[in-house]
């Protein structure tokens, strides 16, 4: 996995104490949680979770697999219900006045479903006239956004999944809501579009549409989003402008043509324990002062450098592993119980 | 896909409410059943079984059971009027309430299987008027059923034995549109029956995530209560349970009509059916949905 970052301590296993929201400043949030809990069985999906959103922003939600993502979705629109904590979403309490919060909500959560019998069009006039009224035009429209026009008489039972994604996306926008919650969007797209997503998605967000975006996609989040937060086992590790989601430790990546002899070079320069290695590359305990003498000695040694790249210039991809890489193979939380309590609805026994 | 992608203010969530909720709810409802193939299935099965009744009777003759089979068979041949309630008492044990607990029972465990519910509930839906309508659905979807059965008995009960008078279980005669209204009350009794069916499988459906899950344990929680009241040593229990008062609807055929069990059983089926679908509901609205 990551050795070189695994031994990190998380800023708030550092510090004891949760993180603190970021505020909105002037801005209004749009979607907050309050100590939102959750759990299943014995399981804490979520922990005490403080979230913020605000008008405006491109959100993005990371964490690793089984970190509790869809579950907060789940909670935040009243999907399920949680331990203890609440919700709000454009100002109403959720699950207290779900209905309220929903008016003002598009999106879907895992992959979007439909009637596979019926046509696009059909699914969406279904899907629509349950938040209010929508026409012909707006349907035309939303499917044209999405790219598909073409398929909107098709039955959806034939669609694949890029395409039911894309129609996902399309029902989400039906009623120009105030807060997109995305999971997953570009789960199942070709590369194309993949882009045409994220293009969407900023022009939502020029628009001043919020958009919340669940993705496991590090690189989409960092291209497309403005503000984001991490979890980690139900519990948020950090949060904030995406632009300042950057690895806090002083490890220096340095890529050599000879890494065997470049890692004997700096360890005799820095210590044994210093220097790891990580996918090619040979991660150094090392402030950023240090790589000018790093390289000098590594050029002596007869080592040719071909990129070494200090802490500040790492990206959200290297942040997300140094905080989450030591445990995020938790498993996921546990969806069905077993026997008769199956028959019960979840956590009111 | 286009890069015009800003919000139109004409479709702002701000937007009026949708009027007529419940004609907008059990709209979508009948449209999803409409869209569904088990639904035609069952409507097809409704108009084949007085038809083949009434052509087997035909081809076999006068009495060809020496009285035995369903009730009203053994008419069937003096009067097609017979043959619709041949058809609902051949029905009624069984295959009406099968057809119930499937329709019933995929009602929400069906979404949930396909994916659909969380997409539905995403939508600021009350709970409990999408369990209600769903309710409704179920039986205004079974009331089709029963009609299509009715003109079914009718139409092929008059092409083969002619439609007269009725002669009732008290020995006196009614006309053939008295005679109709009888059979259409007794539709009606025979619907009230298959209510609490439905709201027995919208439980089962609302706290199981698999249709076939609820549509088993309906169909076997009523045949065991079939079984147990079939048993003299059961017979306190015979009063208290729905299934007892089925074939009640033959007191519509006695002159004056026997009221009494009839009552007794359509208050059965209103407490059973409301007291279901209270718990269908309860659970329902406190039910994390994962699916």
């Amino acid at each position: 996995m990551t050795p070189a970052v695994a031994d990190v301590q998380t800023p708030s296993e550092r510090e004891g104490t949760r993180p603190e929201q970021q505020s909105c400043g002037d801005r209004v949030p749009i979607l907050t949680t309050h100590a939102l809990t959750k759990q299943f069985g014995s399981i804490r999906a979520v922990d005490g979770l403080d979230i913020q959103v605000c008008r405006g922003d491109i959100f993005g939600f990371l964490g690793p697999n089984g970190a509790g993502k869809t579950t907060v979705i789940r909670l935040a629109l009243g999907l399920i219900h949680p331990t203890s904590g609440y919700s709000e979403v454009c100002g109403h309490r959720v699950p207290g006045e779900l209905q309220s919060a929903l008016r003002h909500v598009g999106g879907f959560v895992d992959d979007p479903t439909f009637y596979p019998l019926m046509s696009a069009r059909r699914n969406l006039r279904l899907m629509g006239s349950m938040t209010g009224p929508v026409t012909e035009e707006r349907i035309d429209e939303v499917l044209e956004i999405v790219g598909l026009s073409e398929r909107a008489e098709s039955r959806v039972g034939g669609f694949s999944h890029g395409m039911k994604q894309r129609l996902g996306i399309a029902q989400a926008l039906l009623h120009s809501p105030e807060l997109i919650v995305l999971d997953e969007p570009t789960s199942g797209l070709d590369p194309r579009g993949m882009k045409d997503v994220r293009e969407l998605i900023r022009e939502l967000g020029a628009a001043g549409t919020t958009v919340f975006l669940s993705s496991h996609l590090l690189h989409e989040v960092e291209q497309v989003c403005t503000r984001a937060v991490i979890i980690n086992r139900g519990k948020v590790v950090v949060q904030g402008p995406v632009s300042e989601l950057r690895p806090q430790s002083d490890a220096v990546k340095v890529l050599t043509e000879d890494q065997g002899k470049a890692a004997d070079t700096l360890r005799a320069q820095f210590g044994a324990g210093s220097v790891l290695e990580d996918e090619g590359f040979l991660i150094v305990q090392a402030g950023e002062d240090a790589v000018p003498e790093m390289v000098r000695r590594l050029v002596a040694d007869g080592v040719a450098v071909r990129a070494v790249v200090p802490a500040p210039e790492q990206g959200l991809e290297d942040f997300f592993l140094e905080l989450t890489g030591t445990d995020g193979d938790r498993p996921a939380p546990k969806k069905r119980r077993a026997g008769l309590a199956r028959l019960l609805p979840g956590g009111r026994r | 896909m286009s890069t015009a992608a800003g919000p139109s203010a004409a479709h702002g969530s701000t937007g009026p409410r949708m009027r007529g909720h419940a004609w907008g709810a059990l709209r979508r409802e009948w449209i999803k059943l409409l869209y569904q193939r088990r639904s035609y299935l069952i409507w097809g099965g409704a108009v084949v079984v007085p038809f083949l009744i009434a052509l087997a009777l035909y081809l076999a003759g006068a009495d060809p059971h020496g009285g035995e089979g369903p009730l009203f068979l053994q008419n069937v041949t003096s009067n097609g009027m017979y043959v619709a309630l041949a058809a609902l008492s051949a029905l009624l044990p069984f295959l009406l309430p099968l057809a119930a607990a499937m329709v019933a029972g995929y009602m929400i465990a069906g979404e949930a299987e396909l994916g659909t519910l969380r997409i539905v509930l995403l939508r600021p839906v009350r709970r409990g008027s999408f369990i209600l309508s769903k309710w409704v659905m179920a039986i205004i979807y079974l009331a089709v059923g029963l009609v299509l059965m009715l003109a079914s008995g009718l139409l092929f009960g008059a092409v083969f034995f002619g439609l007269r008078p009725m002669i009732t279980l008290s020995g006196s005669t009614v006309s053939v549109w008295h005679g109709l209204g009888l059979i259409v009350l007794c539709c009606l009794y025979g619907l009230a029956a298959m209510a609490c069916i439905v709201s027995l499988a919208l439980l089962f459906s609302a706290i199981s995530d698999s249709s076939l899950t609820a549509l088993i344990a309906t169909i076997v929680i009523y045949i065991v209560v079939q079984v147990l009241i079939a048993f003299s040593y059961f017979d306190w229990l015979r009063p208290w349970v729905f299934p007892n008062y089925f074939l009640d609807y033959i007191n519509f055929f006695r002159d004056p009509i026997y009221w009494t069990p009839i009552l007794k059983g359509l208050a059965s089926f209103g407490v059973w059916s409301f007291g279901l679908t209270f718990v269908a509901y309860v659970l329902f609205r406190r039910k994390d949905v994962l699916s």
